[in-house]
């Protein structure tokens, strides 16, 4: 999952098409928040009453960072509808910063580059069934 | 949460793997059950062994569109009216008619935030929309 990515090839794409992928994945990142949130908040009652302050304020801190991540999602989300499609980007040693292999892989596949199979999940028909 | 949503079985047909994740948690959160295909081959033959509460589908799939899946599910003699949530970038007037002939009920266009597809799903299934977030705090 750390895998740097290689620039393995010029990968380009306009600005718009840009702002949309990255507003998914800061969507995904607010998801994966909120999921984390509903998390701490089950686990709420198993912990002993004089340590549930401390574990508020995480909370409270997680929802505050969900906030942050859906809102700047609908700010690049509102961008990739605005920007004059004709702007182009070439966005290759862009993806090679970035550190996580699996998310570098998804934009690059949202940008039209080739899909890599970073694990099991990411074949072509996965079908992950409750 | 303003319904239970326990038990209810949601299946997410969409091959892009960032919006099918946005999608898996949301509903997870809600309390849903969900099961995911990223192809319409996938996906049919999942729904020939059950039938969930809802369907929601992206419109263009990498091996057949949307509309042949819910064409090659209405084919089924099994099929009973699953309430369908279709999902596209863009839609044409005559593909709009179509899938909703096949059985959508409903039509959210790309790109959505995590919270759309949620009101949506829920919309879907006759409820209005599960509460956002962190449901109860314990203390």
């Amino acid at each position: 999952m750390n895998a740097h990515a290689p620039v393995t090839q010029e990968l380009n794409t306009n600005v718009s098409t840009t702002f949309d992928v990255l507003a998914w994945e800061i969507e995904l990142a607010g998801a994966r928040c909120i999921f984390l949130d509903t998390l701490i908040g089950e686990l709420m009652p198993t912990v002993p009453p004089e340590k549930r302050e401390r574990l508020i304020q995480g909370m409270h801190a997680v929802d505050l960072l969900a906030q942050h991540l859906t809102s700047l999602s609908a700010f690049s989300r509102r961008l990739s509808e605005v920007v004059p499609a004709e702007s182009g980007v070439e966005v290759s040693k862009a993806l090679a910063d970035i550190t996580l292999g699996d998310l570098a892989d998804r934009m690059r596949t949202a940008f039209g580059g080739e899909e890599e199979a970073v694990d099991d999940r990411a074949e072509a028909g996965d079908l992950d069934l409750f | 949460m303003n319904f239970d949503t326990r038990g209810l079985k949601i299946m997410v047909v969409e091959n892009d793997r960032t919006v099918l994740e946005i999608i898996q948690l949301r509903l997870e959160v809600a309390g849903f059950h969900s099961a995911m295909a990223r192809t319409g081959r996938s996906a049919i033959e999942a729904l020939a062994n059950f039938r969930p509460a809802a369907l929601v589908i992206e419109m263009n799939l990498p091996d057949m569109s949307g509309l042949d899946v819910l064409e090659a599910l209405n084919s089924s003699v099994d099929r009973c009216a699953v309430p369908t949530l279709i999902m596209a970038k863009q839609l044409g007037q005559g593909d709009l008619k179509l899938a909703i002939s096949l059985g959508a009920r409903d039509c959210i266009a790309k790109p959505f935030s995590g919270a759309d597809i949620l009101t949506r799903v829920s919309r879907l299934l006759g409820k209005s929309a599960p509460i956002q977030g962190r449901s109860v705090v314990h203390v």
